[in-house]
C-alpha cells in the first residue's frame, strides 16, 4: 500500500515538474520576443469601419480643380518649353551657328569651332539657324566678348564653356541655355541646360585614345580600389583597405601604397572620386580606364546626365557611409561589375573620347529636344554603337537598327535587295541578275543605272521584281539610301561581279547572325607601312582581312542612311574623286560603328571544275593591287575619322561541311551544303 | 512555482506518516496534475496556427476609439520647406546604417486624431487612400515596428488633400512627432497640393527637411534627387472596370475629357477641333443629365453623351491639360485606356520621372503650341504610337492603378537612392513584361577583341587515366598561346602522380583536387584560371594539332562571349513524338558543340557554377552525363547567341561511343541525351539554342596558296 502511495506520489511529483517545465516555456517565450510575431498588436491596424472612411478627394473635387488662366513665366527660371522657340526649328531641323571668335583664337576654342563646323547642324548664316552658339572666353587675354548681335535676351542661344570662364560674364544670361562643365547641382536646370564633362587641356580633336579596358572581366588580384587624390593622381588601395581610405585622417593604416606619380590612369576594379570641386577631372580618367567611378556625394551633375543613364556605369553614393559603401563593392556580383566596366568603355568612346564627340553629343541633345517624340529613345543612347551613330530620322524603332536586335528580341527581316551598280556599262548583267533572282532570299532587285547611255529596255524576265534607277555617276551615289530598298539587307553587287546563287544564299544566311557587320567575298587587308610612315591596304590574299568589297557584300541598309548623312562631306568627295576610296570608306564606317571586322565567307569554291572568272580585271569589282593614289586615300580617311576603326579577322565563315570528304561521299549533302 | 517545488521536494520525507483516507486526496492531486499535463500539452501544440494567423497580430480596431491629442495655440510650427535640400544635406542617412538586404526600414506613426484648443479637429482623421497607403507600407518589407531601427518615418496625419486640412495646425501636429527633428527622415504623402486662389504646386504644410511626396510639382518647387513626384490616384482605378484594349487605330484621333478647362484653352481646342473635324473631339460637362446618374461618369460633346472612362478607349491621344494644379488624375485614366497622354502643363514634373521615361509614353507639349499639337502628333509613325500605347497601360499597370502601387514605386525610388549600388536598372522600371521577356541582355556587351597575348588557361578533367592525361599535356603545351595547365584530379581514391612524374612544360601546371567526383568540377571558377579564355579539354582528346587548337582560340578572341569548340552537335524537334531530339549526324547545320574541346569565357564557368537554373546542376551532376549540353544551353540562354563551330572536325577519337558495343550503346546513349534536352528546355522555359549552318575556317584553309605561308597549315580533317 505504501509502496502504491510512493509510486503515486513519486508520480505525481514528476509529473507537476512536467507541467512546471511546460508551463514555464510559454511564459519565457513571452518574455523573451524572439520574433516580433509573438509580441503585442503590431502593424497598421485593420479598422472595423475602414468602410466608412471618407475618400481623400471630395466628389468631383479631382475634375474641376478650379481653371486657370495659362502661366505667366516667371522671372529668371527658363524651361525647355517656355524658353526655347522651336519654330525656328521647323523643317530643316536644328542649325547651328556659331558666333567668330573675336581676338586671338585659343587651342580648346579652335577644336570647338572644327568640331561644330564638321557637325550636320552647322550654319553659316546666323538668320537660318535656329540654335546660336556663343562660345565662353576661356583664355584669360581673350576679351570678354560684348553681347553679340542677334542676342534677343538670350532666346535660343547656347553659352557653352569647356572650361570655367576666367573672365566674368558682362550680360544677363536671360533666357539662354548654359552648356558647361561640371556644373553645380543647385544652378543646374533639368532639361533646359547641359552638363558637359570637364575636359583636360589636351583634349583630342578627333578619334581620341580608346578605352583601357583589354578584358571583359576584371583581372584576378587587381586591386579593388584606386582613389582619386589632387594633382590628377590615383592612390591604388590594395584589396584590404582600410576602413576609411579615401579620409585623410586614415593616413596612418592605409595598406600597401602605390602611387602613381603624374596623372596615369587608375588600375582597380572601383574609383573613388569625392563630390567635391577639382575632382571631376578624375571622372573621365576613371571612365577611359574602365575603372567603375563610385562617385561619393557629388555636387555636380553628371556629364550628359540628361540623356545617359550613369546607373549603368557609375555608382552614386553617399560620402557617409563609407563602411556601406565599401562592403557594397567588395559584394558586389560579378555580372553587375561586368556590366558596369563595359558600360564605362563603351561611354567614353560614344561620347567622351575626343572634343568633336562631346560638342556632336551636346548638339544631338538640344536635337533630340527639338524632335520631341521622335527622338532617341533611351536604349539608343545607352547601348552600343551610341546616339551619334544611330540616327533616329531612320526609324522610330530600334528593331529596324542592326543594333539592337538582342534587346528587342527581334530578328532582321528574312530577306534581301539586290543592289546592282552598273557603271560603264553597255550591256544589262544577264547572268548575275540570274544568279540573283535565283536565291529564296531575294526579294527585289534595283539596278542603279550609272552610265552616261541611257538604260536598256531588254532586261531578263526575274522571279522577282527588277527595278532600274537612274544614278548620278558619282560612286558615292550607290551608298545612297533609295526609298525603294524594302528589306534590311543589301546585297551590294557591281555588274561585273560573279555569284552563284548558292554563294549568294549561304553569305545570306551568315548575314542575319551578324546584321550589323558586312558579310563579303572578297577581302583586303590594311596594315601599316614603316618605310612609307603610313598606312596601306594590299588586296593579296593573306592569313587576314579587314575590309570586304562592296562589289559583292551583305550589309544592312542602315549603313547607307549613315553613309550618307553621317560621314563628313569632306569624306564622300574625297571617295568620289577616287573610286577605290570608296570601299574602304564603307568598310572604316562600318567598322567604325561595330568596332568589329568584317565576315568573309568562302567564294568560287563551288565551282571547282571552272573556277569563275575573277571579277574582271581593272573594272570596279576585283582591282589588283590598288594605286599608289588609292593607297593614300586610306591615311586620309584614317585622318579624317582621327584613328584608323578597322580590325583584322582572321577566320572565314564555311558552310557547316565545306570541303569535306563527307560531302563528296553523299552528293545529296554537297547539295545542301551549297 | 517556486513554493510548489519546494514542497514537492520535501513530499517524499511525509510519506510515511500519511493514513489511507488520504489516498484519495493523492489520487485526485495526480488526476489534477495529468489533466493539467494534457492540457498544458495541448495548449503547447494546438494553439499555435491561432497565435500565428493574421488576426491576432493585427489590432481591429475602430477609428473613433483613436486617442485624442490636444494642441495648444502656441505649440511650435516648423520652419518651410529648404528648397536647398539634397540627400546628402538634409537627410539623414546614418539612420538607414548597415543592411544586408540593402532595404531600408519604414516606421509609420499611430494614429492620433489632433484638435486645436477649442477642440475643433484640425483635419478628418484619416482618408481611405491614406489609410490603404498606410496598410501597403506595413505589409511590405520596409516596415518596422521599432522606432528605434527605422529610417524613414510616415507620420499617420493625413496630407493628401491641402483642401481637407487646416495649414498651420496641421504643421504643429507635425512638428510635436516624437522623432520630428526639424523633419528630418519624415516623408509626407501629398496629392492634391496648394488652395486658391494661387495653388502653389507643393503642399503648404511648413514641413522643414521633410521629404515630399507630392504630386503636382513644378521645376519650382521640386527638389531634384531628395522629393519624388507621385501620380494624383484616381478613384476611378478601383471604381471601373475597364479591360485592356489592345494597340492599333482608333476612332478619334485626339480627345479632351477634363471637364474644368481655362476658356482660354477650350477656345485653343474648339479651334482644333473647327480644323480637323471628326479626328478631334473635345468633350464637356453634361448638362441636363437625369438625377442619379454621377456626373464623374459621363461626358458630352454637344447633345452626345459619352461615358467616361470608356469614351478614352475610343482615341490615340488623350489631352492632359494644366487646371488649377498641374498634376492632374485624368492622366491615371488615360493611361489605363492605353491612350496617348499628351502632357500641356508647362514645368510639370510627371509623375515618378526620376525613374519612369516619360518619352516613351506621352507627348509632352508646350502650352505656347498648343494650336500646332495636332501637327505635331501627325509625324509620329503609327509603329511608335503604339508602343507607346502599350507602354501607358502599362504604366499604369505597375505605378499607377492603385494607392499600394503608387506607395511602394516612391519607397523604391527613395530605397534606390540610399542604397545605388542594389537600385533597380531603367529596364526594371521602364520595360513592359513582354519585352523583358524576349530580351536578352548580353553579359559580355561591349565589342572587345581581347589581346592576343593574355592567351589562355586549359582545364583537363581527369579521373584516374594517367597515361592518357600525360599525352593531352604534352600536346596541348604546344600550343603557342597556352599560358597556364590545370589539372583537376577528380579521384578522391587515388593521389595525383608525383611531381616527378608530370611531363614538363613551359607553362605553370597546377593539379586542383576535388572533394567529390562530379562533372561540375570542370566548369567550376577556380581562382587558379588568370585568363579569360578558358579551353575545357577532356584527358584522352589527343587528336587535336597545334594548329587546330591556337586557331580556336583566335576565333574565341573574335567571338569572346560564344562557346567556340570542334565537333557541332545539333537539336531537332521531333513532330512525331513532339519533343527535342539530340542529332549528332553530320549535318549542315549546327547548335552545341561538344566541351569535350571547347574554348569559352571564365565568366560562364562562374554562371554555370552559381547561376545555372533550376536544378539543372545537381541533375548533371546525379546522372553523370549532359555537362556540355547544359553548358551550351547557359551560354545561349544568357547571350542569345549561337555556338561557333570551328574546322570540319566532327568527333573526337570515340568518346561518345567509349563502350565495346558501340551500336547499341550509341543508341541509349543518343535517348540519355535527347532526354537532357528536353530536360533544360523545360527548366529553362525556351528553347535558348541557335542553329546556324556555318563554321569557322583560316581565311585560307583548302585554298589554292602554298601550305607554308599559311598561318594554320595543319588544321586536322575529321
Amino acid at each position: 500500500m505504501q509502496s502504491w502511495r510512493r509510486k503515486s506520489l513519486w508520480l505525481a511529483l514528476l509529473a507537476s515538474w512536467l507541467l512546471v517545465l511546460l508551463g514555464l516555456f510559454p511564459l519565457l517565450r513571452l518574455a523573451v520576443p524572439t520574433s516580433p510575431r509573438a509580441g503585442a498588436p503590431q502593424g497598421w491596424p485593420r479598422w472595423l469601419d475602414a468602410e466608412l472612411l471618407q475618400s481623400f478627394a471630395k466628389p468631383g473635387e479631382l475634375l474641376e480643380d478650379g481653371p486657370r488662366p495659362p502661366q505667366a513665366l516667371r522671372g529668371g527660371s527658363c524651361n525647355w518649353g517656355a524658353c526655347f522657340d522651336t519654330s525656328k526649328c521647323r523643317g530643316g531641323g536644328l542649325k547651328v551657328f556659331v558666333y567668330p571668335a573675336a581676338g586671338p583664337v585659343s587651342e580648346t576654342r579652335r577644336k570647338i569651332l572644327a568640331s561644330v563646323e564638321g557637325s550636320r547642324y552647322h550654319t553659316l548664316s546666323a538668320a537660318e539657324a535656329c540654335l546660336l552658339l556663343l562660345l565662353s572666353p576661356d583664355t584669360s587675354t581673350g576679351e570678354c566678348d560684348p553681347v553679340p548681335p542677334q542676342w534677343d535676351g538670350g532666346r535660343n542661344h547656347l553659352v557653352l564653356s569647356l572650361h570655367p570662364a576666367p573672365c566674368p560674364r558682362t550680360f544677363q544670361l536671360g533666357q539662354a541655355m548654359v552648356a558647361e562643365a561640371s556644373p553645380t547641382v543647385d544652378t543646374f536646370r533639368p532639361g533646359f541646360d547641359v552638363a558637359l564633362p570637364l575636359l583636360p587641356e589636351a583634349h583630342p580633336l578627333r578619334g581620341g585614345v580608346p578605352g583601357q579596358l583589354r578584358q571583359h572581366s576584371p583581372r584576378p588580384g587587381v586591386a579593388l580600389l584606386a582613389l582619386a587624390e589632387d594633382g590628377g593622381r590615383w592612390h591604388v588601395a590594395g584589396t584590404d583597405f582600410s576602413a576609411c581610405p579615401w579620409d585623410g585622417r586614415c593616413e596612418q593604416d592605409r595598406g600597401p601604397k602605390q602611387t602613381h606619380p603624374g596623372a596615369t590612369l587608375p588600375n582597380a576594379t572601383f574609383c573613388l572620386i569625392p563630390g567635391r570641386g577639382p575632382d571631376v577631372l578624375h571622372f573621365l580618367q576613371a571612365l577611359q580606364a574602365g575603372c567603375i567611378p563610385v562617385l561619393l556625394s557629388p555636387r555636380w551633375e553628371l556629364p550628359f546626365s540628361e540623356v545617359i543613364d550613369w546607373t549603368k556605369a557609375a555608382i552614386v553614393a553617399d560620402e557617409r557611409l563609407p563602411l556601406q559603401v565599401l562592403t557594397a563593392l567588395q559584394e558586389m556580383p560579378l555580372t553587375r561589375v561586368l556590366a558596369l566596366r563595359q558600360q564605362t568603355q563603351f561611354l567614353w568612346d560614344a561620347y567622351f573620347s575626343s572634343v568633336e564627340k562631346v560638342i556632336h553629343t551636346t548638339l544631338e541633345i538640344i536635337q533630340d529636344r527639338i524632335f520631341g517624340p521622335s527622338a532617341h529613345p533611351s536604349l539608343l543612347w545607352n547601348s552600343p554603337p551610341g546616339a551619334i551613330l544611330a540616327l533616329p530620322t531612320f526609324s522610330p524603332s530600334p528593331s529596324d537598327f542592326p543594333f539592337y536586335h538582342l534587346q528587342q528580341g527581334s530578328r532582321p527581316l528574312g530577306r534581301f535587295s539586290a543592289l546592282i551598280w552598273a557603271g560603264a556599262l553597255g550591256q544589262p548583267p544577264l547572268k548575275l541578275i540570274q544568279a540573283v533572282a535565283g536565291s529564296e532570299h531575294c526579294a527585289q532587285i534595283l539596278v542603279l543605272w550609272s552610265s552616261e547611255k541611257p538604260p536598256p529596255t531588254g532586261w531578263p524576265k526575274t522571279a522577282v521584281p527588277l527595278t532600274v534607277i537612274d544614278g548620278h555617276r558619282k560612286v558615292s551615289d550607290r551608298f545612297f539610301p533609295y526609298s525603294a530598298i524594302s528589306t534590311d539587307a543589301i546585297l551590294s553587287l557591281d555588274a561585273h561581279s560573279s555569284l552563284s546563287t548558292s554563294e549568294v544564299d549561304f553569305a545570306f544566311v551568315v548575314w542575319q547572325s551578324f546584321p550589323e557587320r558586312m558579310v563579303g567575298f572578297l577581302t583586303w587587308s590594311h596594315f601599316w607601312d614603316e618605310a612609307r610612315g603610313g598606312w596601306g591596304y594590299t588586296a593579296k590574299r593573306t592569313n587576314e582581312f579587314s575590309m570586304v568589297l562592296t562589289s559583292a557584300a551583305f550589309y544592312h541598309r542602315y549603313y547607307h542612311t549613315l553613309f550618307t548623312h553621317a560621314l563628313p562631306k569632306a569624306l564622300r568627295t574625297l571617295a568620289d574623286e577616287a573610286p577605290t576610296c570608296v570601299d574602304v570608306l564603307m568598310n572604316f564606317l562600318v567598322a567604325s560603328v561595330t568596332k568589329l571586322p568584317p565576315i568573309k565567307v568562302p567564294y568560287g569554291m563551288w565551282h571547282q571544275e571552272a573556277r569563275p572568272p575573277p571579277l574582271e580585271p581593272g573594272g570596279p569589282g576585283l582591282r589588283q593591287e590598288p594605286q599608289p593614289a588609292a593607297q593614300n586615300c586610306i591615311n586620309q580617311m584614317a585622318a579624317g575619322f582621327g584613328h584608323m576603326p578597322l580590325v583584322s579577322s582572321r577566320l572565314r565563315l564555311d558552310p557547316v561541311l565545306f570541303k569535306d570528304p563527307v560531302s563528296v561521299l553523299h552528293p545529296r549533302l554537297l547539295h545542301e551544303a551549297a | 512555482m517556486c513554493a510548489s517545488v519546494k514542497y514537492n521536494i520535501r513530499g517524499p520525507a511525509l510519506i510515511p506518516r500519511m493514513k489511507t483516507k488520504h489516498r484519495i486526496y493523492y489520487i485526485t492531486l495526480f488526476s489534477i496534475v495529468l489533466l493539467g499535463l494534457i492540457a498544458t500539452g495541448m495548449f503547447q501544440f494546438w494553439p499555435h496556427s491561432i497565435e500565428s494567423s493574421s488576426d491576432w497580430s493585427v489590432q481591429k480596431r475602430s477609428i473613433r476609439d483613436v486617442p485624442v491629442v490636444r494642441l495648444p495655440a502656441d505649440s511650435p510650427v516648423p520652419e518651410r520647406g529648404d528648397l536647398s535640400c539634397r540627400m546628402h544635406t538634409c537627410f539623414d542617412v546614418y539612420r538607414c546604417g548597415f543592411n544586408p538586404k540593402n532595404k531600408i526600414k519604414v516606421y509609420i506613426y499611430s494614429l492620433k486624431k489632433y484638435v486645436d484648443d477649442a477642440g475643433v479637429p484640425v483635419s478628418s482623421t484619416i482618408s481611405q487612400e491614406y489609410n490603404e497607403l498606410l496598410t501597403a507600407v506595413a505589409d511590405s518589407d520596409y516596415y518596422t515596428e521599432d522606432i528605434a531601427r527605422a529610417c524613414l518615418f510616415i507620420p499617420s496625419i493625413d496630407l493628401l488633400n491641402q483642401n481637407a486640412l487646416r495649414v498651420k495646425e496641421t504643421a504643429q501636429a507635425l512638428a510635436q512627432l516624437s522623432r520630428w527633428d526639424r523633419g528630418t527622415n519624415h516623408l509626407l504623402f501629398n496629392m492634391l497640393p496648394g488652395g486658391p486662389p494661387d495653388y502653389n504646386t507643393a503642399l503648404d504644410v511648413p514641413r522643414d527637411r521633410a521629404l515630399l511626396a507630392g504630386g503636382g510639382f513644378s521645376t519650382w518647387t521640386y527638389r531634384q534627387g531628395y522629393d519624388v513626384s507621385i501620380p494624383v490616384y484616381s478613384p476611378l482605378s478601383a471604381e471601373v472596370d475597364l479591360p485592356e484594349k489592345g494597340p492599333g487605330p482608333r476612332r478619334y484621333f485626339l480627345l479632351s475629357s477634363q471637364m474644368a478647362l481655362h476658356p482660354e484653352y477650350r477656345e485653343e481646342l474648339a479651334a482644333l477641333q473647327a480644323r480637323h473635324g471628326e479626328a478631334v473631339l473635345v468633350l464637356d460637362k453634361c448638362t441636363n443629365l437625369s438625377e442619379g446618374i454621377p456626373a464623374a461618369r459621363k461626358r458630352c460633346h454637344k447633345h452626345q453623351v459619352f461615358d467616361y472612362p470608356q469614351v478614352l478607349q475610343e482615341a490615340t491621344f488623350c489631352v492632359v491639360l494644366r487646371g488649377a494644379r498641374l498634376g492632374q488624375a485624368v492622366l491615371s485614366d488615360v493611361l489605363r485606356a492605353g491612350c496617348i497622354p499628351v502632357i500641356i502643363a508647362d514645368s510639370y514634373i510627371l509623375p515618378f520621372s526620376e525613374v519612369l521615361d516619360w518619352k516613351r509614353a506621352s507627348v509632352a507639349v508646350p502650352e505656347e503650341k498648343m494650336s500646332d499639337v495636332h501637327g505635331i502628333l501627325q509625324s509620329i509613325p503609327q509603329r511608335q504610337i503604339e508602343e507607346m500605347q502599350r507602354q501607358a497601360r502599362w504604366f499604369w499597370e505597375a505605378y499607377f492603378q492603385s494607392i499600394k502601387a503608387i506607395a511602394l514605386a516612391t519607397l523604391q525610388i527613395i530605397n534606390d537612392r540610399i542604397y545605388p549600388y542594389a537600385a533597380i536598372s531603367y529596364e526594371d522600371w521602364n520595360d513592359p513584361p513582354s519585352v523583358k521577356w524576349g530580351s536578352v541582355s548580353n553579359p559580355l556587351f561591349l565589342p572587345l577583341i581581347p589581346p592576343q597575348s593574355q592567351g589562355f588557361t586549359a582545364i583537363v578533367l581527369t579521373y584516374d587515366r594517367v597515361e592518357s592525361l600525360f599525352r593531352v599535356i604534352t600536346e596541348v603545351s604546344k600550343v603557342p598561346s597556352l599560358s597556364k595547365l590545370l589539372v583537376v584530379w577528380n579521384n578522391q581514391n587515388k593521389n595525383p602522380p608525383e611531381d616527378s612524374l608530370w611531363p614538363k612544360i613551359r607553362v605553370p601546371l597546377k593539379v586542383v583536387r576535388t572533394a567529390e567526383n562530379k562533372l561540375s568540377n570542370r566548369f567550376f571558377p577556380y581562382d587558379e584560371i588568370e585568363t579569360e579564355a578558358v579551353l575545357a579539354i577532356d584527358d584522352d582528346i589527343i587528336m587535336l594539332t597545334s594548329d587546330e587548337l591556337q586557331f580556336g582560340y583566335e576565333v574565341w578572341r573574335e567571338f569572346p562571349d560564344r562557346l567556340v569548340g570542334y565537333p557541332g552537335r545539333l537539336h531537332l524537334w521531333d513532330h512525331e513524338m513532339s519533343k527535342w531530339k539530340y542529332e549528332s549526324e553530320w549535318t549542315n547545320e549546327v547548335s552545341m558543340v561538344l566541351t569535350g574541346a571547347a574554348f569559352y569565357h571564365k565568366y560562364f564557368n562562374y554562371l554555370y557554377t552559381y547561376k545555372m537554373p533550376g536544378d539543372i546542376k545537381n541533375w548533371v551532376d546525379a546522372h553523370m552525363n549532359c555537362e556540355d549540353i547544359a553548358m551550351n544551353f547557359l551560354v545561349a540562354n544568357v547571350t542569345g547567341k549561337a555556338v561557333i563551330k570551328v574546322t570540319p572536325r566532327k568527333k573526337f577519337k570515340c568518346p561518345e561511343c567509349t563502350a565495346i558495343d558501340g551500336l547499341s550503346l550509341d543508341q541509349t546513349h543518343m535517348v540519355e541525351r535527347s532526354e537532357c534536352i528536353n530536360k533544360f528546355a523545360s527548366v529553362f522555359g525556351t528553347m535558348p539554342l541557335k542553329v546556324v549552318e556555318h563554321r569557322a575556317d583560316p581565311v585560307l584553309y583548302k585554298d589554292d596558296f602554298p601550305e607554308k605561308l599559311k598561318s594554320f597549315p595543319n588544321i586536322g580533317s575529321l
